[in-house]
């Protein structure tokens, strides 16, 4: 009986009644620390920013920037770029000297590398895209042998030749150090080789239009 | 601190970052006294100009059988590695058209691939939040697979770009959706270093595309969803070292300019710009006008070897040559004969400069190179 009273009847007077617990005062502590990182992150943007603007004081205006992108761009070759020369009277000189007779004229573009044009050999015994490698009649690699002015398949084999420094023709190999026979893959298959327009003609892009 | 005197801080110092930004653009645009363009016209210079038969398409590189996403040229220039969503890389010799790997990948949502320096190893990644290398001397499984041979985990999120370190093969950088930029060593498979991220000052959308300075290997660009590109040191991944604003929309390629001072970006907004990476400049935009107003967006770009001309592949299957000096279309590859069929999603130059090879979401490459005489007159 004192058994069944105690359980069914009036609670224990020492445990206190059932409560609502009132929410902890941060409940999400995560989320503090999450908006502190994010506080942190910004005022560390603005010290980035702070220095920035007085960077900026001591930085140049665009022009100069402008100017050397120009002057990069135009200082350099470009294999993509149809190269336009004006030096007619130039060509006429040579395809006169070059019909003339067929010899190494390449000894002219060494000096002081002021000619802007170069055909260093050249021979009549070619007919168009038909050099044997070597070349029956003169001898000389295929990418090395290439039709006198005169010749009706000259104007396929123009080369043009830009000196930009005096050790730009002599020796003649290392005018492009990139540059190797082997590469001329092309020729004399293809009647548009791509002839590298800083050096002379012995040394060409590989040709992606021929093979 | 209560969380929200915190909130009250936070908002205090967005706006104190907003009107420092502000005050930043004025700045800048008190220095910007010209552009390229305007230089170079008041320098007397005049465009570039191409004959019909100038830059032609000379290949056709036929085997995949889904859109292509990606494609790199190897160093010794004449092969090119290819992602496609048909889940393949293949490997071509650009001289011949012929396919020397095609490699089934183990999953097939690639985004991105890389050939390494050597030439020995192919990196490609994509959906599954990896980058997977494939050594291309390795023995093919019994399936005829070539087996992974490393794979780089670490990412949270996609892997949009990846780009090996010049001269080295044994380190690569990838960008990714999880916002990061990511330095692997691939000998150990581990990260380097991890460049932005949650609480870091670095990008705050997806990053898009990286290029790495050639003439400086520790210093890489990345551009990302949120209109930014970002200048980065690999000793310093706490932040990177400038950000760069202009874009209205993602930037989805970045590429250095040939001299390493420079780069250029291409992006959603339909634009491609040029910056410099001392000043902060804007130093040019390349902008056509479109007569629907609805511009087509940038997906890939490239610069000559003398920086004269950038070819930007857009999504409407142009392929603009921009004369960067004097921000004129001086081609439109995407209208020749034998052009894609569809949108130029990625392209890129040769080692040498010599050839430019587009691939499209009609399954092709192509490879474009000089047609043309040098001519003297």
């Amino acid at each position: 009986m004192v058994a069944s009273k105690s359980n069914g009847s009036a609670p224990p007077s020492s445990l206190p009644p059932p409560q609502p617990r009132s929410p902890p005062q941060f409940p999400d502590l995560y989320g503090k620390r999450r908006e502190l990182a994010r506080v942190q992150m910004l005022q560390r943007e603005i010290g980035f920013l702070d220095e920035e603007l007085k960077s900026l004081e001591s930085i140049p205006p665009s022009s100069r920037s402008c100017k050397e992108v120009a002057d990069f761009v135009t200082g350099n070759v470009d294999p993509l770029i149809p190269t336009i020369k004006k030096t007619r009277r130039s060509c006429r000189f040579w395809k006169w000297l070059c019909g003339m007779c067929c010899f190494d004229v390449s000894w002219i573009c060494c000096c002081r590398c002021s000619c802007d044009l170069s055909i260093p050999w050249c021979c009549d015994c070619m007919t168009c895209n038909s050099c044997s490698n070597p070349c029956q009649n003169c001898g000389l690699p295929a990418c090395q042998c290439f039709p006198c002015c005169s010749s009706k398949c000259f104007k396929k084999w123009k080369c043009s030749l830009k000196c930009r420094s005096s050790s730009c023709c002599m020796p003649k190999r290392s005018c492009c150090p990139t540059c190797s026979f082997t590469r001329c893959t092309c020729y004399p298959k293809c009647p548009n080789l791509n002839i590298c327009s800083c050096c002379h003609k012995s040394c060409c892009f590989p040709c992606y239009y021929c093979m | 601190m209560s969380v929200a005197e915190l909130k009250e801080r936070h908002m205090a110092a967005a706006e104190t970052v907003n009107s420092l930004k502000e005050r930043l653009k004025q700045r800048r645009l008190l220095l910007l006294d010209t552009d390229v363009a305007g230089y170079a016209r008041s320098q007397g210079q005049t465009r570039v100009s191409f004959g019909p038969t100038d830059l032609v398409c000379c290949r056709t590189l036929q085997g995949h059988t889904g859109k292509v996403y990606s494609l790199d040229w190897t160093p010794e220039r004449n092969r090119i590695v290819s992602a496609s969503q048909d889940g393949r890389l293949i490997v071509w010799n650009a001289l011949t058209s012929q396919k020397t790997h095609a490699i089934k990948l183990p999953c097939a949502w690639v985004m991105t691939c890389a050939f390494s320096p050597s030439g020995q190893s192919v990196a490609c990644g994509g959906l599954d939040s990896m980058c997977s290398i494939f050594n291309l001397n390795s023995q093919t499984d019994k399936d005829g697979n070539l087996p992974v041979s490393r794979m780089l985990s670490g990412h949270k999120g996609y892997v949009s770009s990846c780009q090996y370190v010049p001269d080295e093969d044994t380190h690569l950088i990838t960008a990714s959706g999880d916002q990061t930029c990511v330095l692997w060593d691939i000998t150990t498979g581990l990260r380097t270093s991890v460049f932005g991220g949650e609480f870091q000052s670095g990008h705050t959308a997806d990053v898009l595309s990286v290029s790495i300075n050639e003439s400086n290997s520790r210093m890489f660009i990345s551009g990302s969803c949120d209109s930014t590109v970002r200048l980065w040191d690999t000793r310093v991944a706490s932040r990177a070292v400038r950000t760069f604003h202009g874009h209205e929309g993602d930037v989805n390629a970045v590429k250095f300019f040939p001299d390493g001072h420079r780069f250029g970006t291409g992006s959603d907004d339909g634009t491609c710009r040029l910056f410099d990476i001392r000043t902060g400049h804007q130093l040019q935009e390349y902008n056509q006008q479109h007569d629907d107003n609805e511009a087509p967006h940038v997906t890939s770009i490239a610069f000559s070897t003398s920086g004269r001309l950038l070819f930007a592949g857009y999504t409407n299957g142009d392929c603009y040559v921009w004369d960067t000096l004097l921000a004129e279309v001086v081609l439109d590859l995407g209208k020749l004969q034998n052009s894609h069929d569809s949108r130029i999603s990625c392209l890129g130059l040769s080692a040498d400069g010599s050839a430019l090879c587009t691939g499209s979401w009609d399954s092709n490459l192509k490879i474009w190179a000089f047609g043309g005489h040098r001519r003297v007159n």
